[in-house]
């Protein structure tokens, strides 16, 4: 990597905290200097993220980094733990701490009997690479320390890993996976890691049905609770109606269910609809319907399918982070080394339509048609919770945009 | 819950104090904490319209510094003047040197800066990379100017760090030049200088306005700040460069801090004048009248109002003191900066009436508790205004201060605590109803 002029793609670190920072009944102690914590707050503001009595930091002096006292980091264990009694305090080392190789592991250990909250360690530091990383990590690390063991499964409930704050529209989608798992089983979310959840919920993890991978950073805890609660689990990420039924089906053939027949005739004549958008296709004389995608992995993967579906030809399908935390990636998704790459390929795409996020459609040409999908939101803010990217009602979103597409063809 | 009085017991008073390392946190747990001096830094280069500061650092570090800037008009937004080298754990072990050759290249190309504020972060002081000698090299690669600034927030308190090293980086732009009759404006950290009344009064007294670091001024302006006859400090971040430009271009200064004891800015305006080898204008001896009667008329209001201090545009002992001729009563100062040299007369004077808790300013989260304990009727500073509502605390609102300096602070402060004395009366009615 080179010159970054935008924004950064977030750190691990980032990663952990914004999924940290769902879950309520814990508390977030960063140690490092206390700039970074205070910097990092409009972020999470803008993810509408709570932080009132979630997130601390002790700071950091230069003693505190020449000689390696940790005293402060213990004291503040210690307060938080006697002041605010949550069921788990998150030690987060910042970089500063990695790069001094503080132990964080080291001392949650030999504070934790000091302590009533459970005490996890998260020694990244923002090294290990992106968020997907550190999302990666996190959700394994909760997979593994927070859910107990039921004493038996409970009926009609599922988790959804991989909901992480920073993607575009995920409380919507998973509003919206709800929504269709409620009228497809009548089956009930029990938690989801991690977007406004609690400790509670997860620590009843165990207990659901069947975990739904919404995100290849996720598939690691998936296999994790597979082991500890003998949990099924699938890895689809539904974009498009096609899509959205056939996750649908799974989900019914691992829980021994059928789909609503009422939804499931909806799904198919949607689908069947938008599947005339092909006939479209081959009626224009002079432009073809091209459209590139730039975002998240399961988001680019899943509508890029979808578009195709309907007659599109995809130009370009750059992922916004690393694909280390994905496994059995498509071939055609890349993601470029360095930001010059992702700018230089978008200001040469013409008359097409253009999925990426705030920035990249701010610098790619006007006479494409440009729909946002991806972080990070830097024009207006997101409030709805119903307009999601996934299922059906996602794919209804997107062929909003292929229609206004469509009129600028000809 | 916190235990307000166990907190209470752990603090020190203002009367122990020598220095800083003196005032303890009410927690080891902070929120939010203080502002590192990157953040500093770039809202001092903001204010330079074509210089860009380039961050030298963690992902995390840029992201938030960007972000910062996003919706800045003067920084000119997505695209504009703010940039990364975000470093990865290779340039951590083997240093950022042949990263940063190539961001440069890009940047110049791309770019054209006349000035890059190579600014770096915690990380990047830890490892030892020779920032200093980094800029050297890339100023001589590229032929343009490359100021390092450091900005390790382990190293200080707060962000006010990063604002005095880039004010003082510009020192090296500026070249000798034949004398003026321009007054240069240091330090104007935020706000606009047009708006306040020493503005006002420098105008209509025919004295032009030369430079205003970092409040709003070109690489060009720097460069021939030299030709001014006077700096005009306006706020202790300049005083490094003040001194500087004294010592090496024998421009004398006058420190005009946001004072808001009459007396204070007289002698400022008094000094000033003199230094511009001007009579004092007439207009200020009544504007400091009705600065002292405003002060002496809201005392009546005033008395025994008691406040936790948190933090102001204001000098914070200064601002004590004045408060404390008011008639009021600090329960507890939030500090982030004590020298005793300059804040011990004032201190004294606070001393003789009472003698406040004192701690580290920007950890807001275990006030909670300290306020049912000691029910002040004020609270000065940032806060949740619906949260101190509830327990029956006015909050007192001092940032339009920014745009003032003069008499103009005493008479706007002095409404602002007597409209905030009177809502915490009103409060506390609702509060025992």
């Amino acid at each position: 990597m080179s010159l970054t002029r935008y924004l950064p793609t977030p750190s691990d670190r980032m990663g952990i905290l914004w999924n940290l920072l769902s879950i309520e009944e814990s508390v977030v102690l960063e140690y490092g200097p206390a700039g970074t914590t205070h910097f990092s707050m409009s972020l999470f503001g803008d993810l509408d993220i709570q932080q009132q009595n979630r997130l601390f930091t002790t700071h950091m002096d230069e003693s505190d980094v020449v000689m390696g006292d940790t005293k402060r980091l213990e004291r503040a264990i210690i307060e938080i733990d006697k002041n605010f009694h949550p069921k788990v305090i998150f030690v987060v080392a910042s970089s500063v701490a990695a790069v001094i190789g503080v132990d964080i592991k080291g001392i949650c250990t030999y504070m934790q009997n000091e302590v009533q909250a459970k005490l996890v360690a998260f020694d990244q530091g923002g090294f290990r690479g992106d968020y997907t990383i550190g999302c990666m990590e996190t959700y394994t690390l909760l997979a593994k320390e927070l859910p107990v063991n039921p004493s038996s499964k409970k009926e009609n409930t599922f988790n959804l890993l991989g909901a992480s704050l920073w993607s575009y529209r995920v409380r919507s989608d998973i509003e919206e996976l709800k929504r269709l798992l409620k009228r497809a089983f009548d089956m009930d979310l029990q938690a989801a890691f991690c977007s406004d959840t609690s400790v509670q919920a997860l620590e009843q993890a165990g207990s659901a049905q069947i975990n739904l991978v919404m995100q290849g950073t996720a598939v690691q805890a998936a296999k994790v609770l597979e082991k500890r609660f003998q949990t099924p689990w699938i890895y689809h990420a539904p974009y498009g109606y096609r899509a959205t039924l056939e996750w649908l089906e799974k989900i019914g053939t691992i829980i021994g269910k059928n789909v609503d027949t009422v939804l499931a005739d909806e799904l198919r004549e949607k689908n069947n609809n938008a599947m005339q958008y092909r006939m479209y296709a081959r009626m224009l004389h002079r432009d073809k319907m091209k459209a590139s995608l730039i975002g998240e992995y399961d988001v680019i993967q899943g509508i890029g399918t979808f578009l195709e579906e309907i007659g599109f030809q995809i130009d370009h399908k750059l992922c916004i982070h690393t694909l280390r935390s994905i496994e059995n990636t498509e071939e055609r998704i890349f993601s470029p080394s360095t930001e010059k790459e992702k700018i230089d390929l978008i200001k040469t795409l013409q008359k097409q339509l253009i999925l990426a996020d705030d920035i990249m459609l701010e610098l790619c040409n006007s006479n494409n048609t440009k729909v946002r999908i991806s972080p990070p939101v830097i024009r207006g803010a997101v409030f709805a919770r119903h307009l999601p990217l996934m299922g059906e009602r996602g794919a209804d979103y997107i062929l909003e945009f292929v229609e206004q597409y469509l009129q600028n063809l000809k | 819950m916190m235990n307000g009085k166990e907190l209470l017991g752990k603090l020190g008073k203002l009367g122990d104090i020598t220095s800083i390392k003196d005032v303890a946190p009410l927690t080891a747990a902070l929120f939010p904490g203080t502002h590192c001096p990157l953040m500093g830094a770039a809202m001092a280069v903001r204010g330079i319209e074509d210089a860009v500061i380039m961050i030298i650092g963690t992902d995390e570090c840029s992201y938030y510094t960007k972000h910062m800037t996003l919706y800045s008009e003067e920084f000119g937004g997505v695209t504009g003047r703010c940039v990364s080298v975000v470093l990865d754990s290779r340039d951590i072990t083997f240093g950022s040197k042949k990263k940063l050759e190539i961001a440069m290249k890009e940047l110049v190309e791309e770019y054209k800066p006349k000035v890059v504020f190579l600014v770096t972060t915690c990380v990047v002081e830890i490892i030892g990379d020779d920032a200093d000698a980094l800029a050297d090299a890339m100023s001589e690669k590229f032929q343009i100017s490359v100021l390092p600034v450091h900005t390790e927030h382990f190293k200080c308190e707060n962000h006010m760090p990063g604002l005095e090293r880039v004010i003082t980086a510009c020192f090296q732009l500026m070249e000798k030049q034949p004398k003026g009759e321009t007054v240069n404006v240091l330090g104007q950290r935020m706000g606009n200088f047009a708006s306040t009344e020493l503005c006002r009064i420098l105008k209509e007294n025919q004295v032009e306005i030369g430079m205003q670091l970092p409040c709003g001024c070109s690489i060009e302006e720097i460069r021939k700040a030299p030709q001014a006859k006077l700096n005009i400090v306006v706020h202790p971040i300049a005083l490094p460069l003040a001194k500087k430009m004294e010592q090496h271009f024998g421009i004398p200064y006058v420190f005009f801090n946001k004072f808001t004891q009459p007396t204070h800015i007289y002698e400022a305006y008094k000094q000033l004048f003199i230094c511009l080898k001007k009579e004092l204008p007439l207009q200020l001896e009544s504007l400091y009248e009705q600065a002292k009667q405003s002060k002496q008329a809201a005392s009546k209001e005033l008395e025994g109002i008691t406040y936790i201090y948190g933090n102001t545009p204001f000098d914070c002992i200064e601002f004590n003191q004045f408060m404390v001729e008011e008639g009021m009563s600090p329960l507890i100062i939030q500090l982030s900066e004590y020298e005793e040299e300059k804040d011990k007369q004032a201190v004294e004077k606070i001393l003789e009436v009472t003698n406040p808790y004192v701690a580290k300013s920007a950890n807001i989260a275990p006030m909670q508790s300290i306020y049912d304990v000691l029910h002040p009727n004020l609270y000065l500073g940032h806060e949740y205004a619906a949260r101190l509502r509830k327990k029956g605390i006015a909050m007192v609102h001092s940032d339009k201060a920014s745009n003032m300096l003069g008499f103009e602070v005493t008479l706007f402060i002095t409404e602002e605590l007597v409209r905030a004395a009177k809502e915490a009366k009103d409060l506390k009615m609702e509060v025992l109803s």
